[in-house]
């Protein structure tokens, strides 16, 4: 469906002009991804020459090998990769299980509350930094992972999103299995997930990526447990470990594997993405 | 309402609503509550100590605590207003293009548009911060081709805020394009039917038709772009660490650095709630703004 100004199929010079208009922000897009994997392809000597050269002369893997040395990467990989599985998934379950109330259900005071929770969507976290830290410190968790997840087991950008797609679920599906005396949450997850399949990829790639980024609680509540670090506080360490060499390619070597976690997820899930955001965007 | 259901509700409702409460809920009520207290970080809660409105005297008053934290202010201000009218007006025109789909490109222009928003914030000030190098960065090689002089970008106080801005642009504009692009398919096809029967131009479409059925859309990623500044971060702890002369030192620096580094909780708190109260101010503003717009139209 084509809707806007623009989209009366235009012929000629006109769709070559467009077709170029494109191409140029696609290009310009591209390039800082383009620039730093073909940094970390280069050469110590290379990345530093000026003007920089654009192509490694020989394009090799040195910088990855060297980069796994210097900041432990499998192990700040794991613990990135556990950071982003734990919260993703409990976000996933815990989101199911409060949208369907909030879906299907009627009890007293549920918008209200349901206002309350869209509220601390809002909220930036910084906000809230200084007391969480000292909350997690009573419960023993700083200086380790769970400190990382325990706090990001449920969201209410993922209660909001299941709620909208939950309430397009026919609720004579729902009927039907209580009747055969099936559970609440056997309803849930048998019935109710598979017909939200779509909000559910969506809410994972969502939640993978913010959590697989994630700087600024991480970097708080780890205390400088340098084990612990997940991949993109390893990172900022290496800019620091070799500001003096200036090995360029060592740090984009690093970045280019810390990007491909996220970018690799969202090839996959591109469609749900942008079906999501239709989906709790603004009705016109 | 049955019993099985009310239980069922509250089984469904208490891990969402328990940790948000718990973990966001209570320590935004702690922010307000410690703002009003002198208290250490690094100890118990229950070593705060009630200094009523001196955190936020301080914080206006001539002292140096009250400069550092203006100067953040007003930069988080700058930056965010920045941010908001670069990204606003640059989703439309992005949302647009996207939106057609005669071009081929259009479909390679999304995808690349969208992915830049997945790259870790960490990666993007590394990327940049190698781009906007001086001497051994493309940015300035690319200015000399066309003739404009090598830029200071990161390195100077008069560009270095400018410089996070069009980064944090560059990584964010694909998500805003998303939402420009779900305004745009809801705006019915007949409106611009009638609209070529009139006579009416694409340049009159545009701004007739599209922009003004795009206000709740913008009025959307205008909140959404002002929260997601306020929460600038990576760039200035990795890059330039609030410098040079603190023209990037940013809220979020700032109260992090005063509230977990220098373990002044309570001032730090008073930060939080000022730059909290800010934001309402803001979001309302912008509300009102908007729905001004819309009655003239």
């Amino acid at each position: 469906m084509s809707v806007n100004p623009l989209s009366r199929v235009p012929t000629g010079w006109k769709k070559a002009f467009l077709t170029l208009v494109i191409i140029a922000i696609a290009v310009s897009a591209a390039f800082p991804l383009v620039w730093m994997i073909l940094s970390s392809l280069k050469t110590p000597e290379e990345s530093m020459q000026v003007p920089p050269v654009w192509l490694p002369g020989s394009p090799n893997l040195d910088a990855y090998v060297e980069v796994a040395d210097v900041v432990s990467l499998g192990r700040s990989f794991l613990n990135s990769a556990f950071i982003a599985v734990a919260t993703t998934g409990a976000i996933v379950v815990t989101s199911l299980m409060a949208g369907y109330a909030f879906a299907k259900y009627r009890f007293k005071g549920r918008d209200w509350l349901f206002a309350v929770l869209i509220g601390t969507m809002f909220l930036p976290p910084i906000v809230t930094l200084i007391p969480l830290y000292r909350l997690t410190g009573y419960l023993g968790l700083n200086s380790s992972l769970l400190g990382v997840v325990v706090p990001n087991l449920a969201n209410a950008f993922g209660i909001f999103l299941m709620r909208q797609y939950i309430k397009g679920v026919p609720d004579d599906l729902i009927d039907a299995a209580r009747v055969d005396g099936a559970s609440e949450l056997l309803i849930l997850f048998k019935i109710v997930a598979p017909a939200v399949l779509p909000a559910i990829a969506a809410l994972t790639l969502f939640a993978f990526v913010y959590h697989w980024n994630s700087y600024l609680w991480p970097l708080t509540v780890l205390q400088g447990n340098t084990d612990q670090y997940p991949i993109v506080i390893s990172l900022s360490r290496l800019l620091s470990y070799n500001r003096g060499a200036m090995n360029t390619g060592l740090v984009m070597a690093g970045a280019t594997l810390a990007v491909l976690p996220p970018v690799i997820l969202f090839v996959f899930l591109q469609r749900f993405f942008v079906d999501s955001i239709v989906a709790t965007g603004v009705k016109g | 309402m049955t019993a099985r259901h009310t239980s069922s509700t509250i089984g469904l409702l208490a891990p969402a609503t328990g940790l948000i409460a718990v973990f966001v809920l209570a320590p935004m009520l702690l922010t307000i509550g410690l703002s009003f207290t002198q208290w250490s970080t690094q100890t118990g809660f229950d070593t705060a100590e009630f200094v009523g409105l001196s955190n936020f005297t301080n914080l206006f008053g001539p002292t140096s605590i009250g400069r550092d934290f203006r100067a953040a202010f007003f930069n988080t201000a700058l930056y965010t207003a920045l941010s908001v009218a670069l990204i606003l007006p640059l989703s439309i025109v992005l949302g647009l293009l996207v939106h057609q789909t005669f071009a081929p490109g259009g479909i390679v222009l999304r995808t690349v548009l969208f992915s830049t928003y997945m790259v870790p914030m960490i990666a993007v000030a590394l990327v940049w911060s190698k781009l906007y190098s001086p001497t051994e960065g493309p940015i300035n090689q690319m200015l000399a081709w066309v003739g404009i002089p090598a830029q200071t970008w990161l390195s100077s106080p008069d560009s270095a805020l400018i410089s996070i801005v069009l980064l944090n642009v560059w990584q964010q504009v694909g998500y805003f394009t998303v939402l420009a692009v779900a305004g745009l398919t809801q705006i019915p096809v007949t409106l611009y039917e009638a609209a070529r029967v009139d006579g009416a131009s694409a340049w009159l479409q545009f701004w007739k038709i599209t922009l003004p059925l795009l206000r709740n859309t913008l009025l959307f990623s205008a909140v959404i772009a002002v929260i997601n500044a306020v929460q600038v971060f990576e760039p200035v702890a990795l890059i330039t660490q609030g410098g040079p002369v603190n023209s990037t030192n940013v809220m979020t620096y700032h109260i992090r650095r005063v509230g977990i580094e220098r373990a002044q909780g309570g001032l730090g708190s008073a930060m939080a709630v000022t730059l909290m109260l800010s934001l309402i101010v803001v979001i309302v503003l912008l509300f009102m703004a908007f729905r001004e717009r819309g009655e003239r139209t």
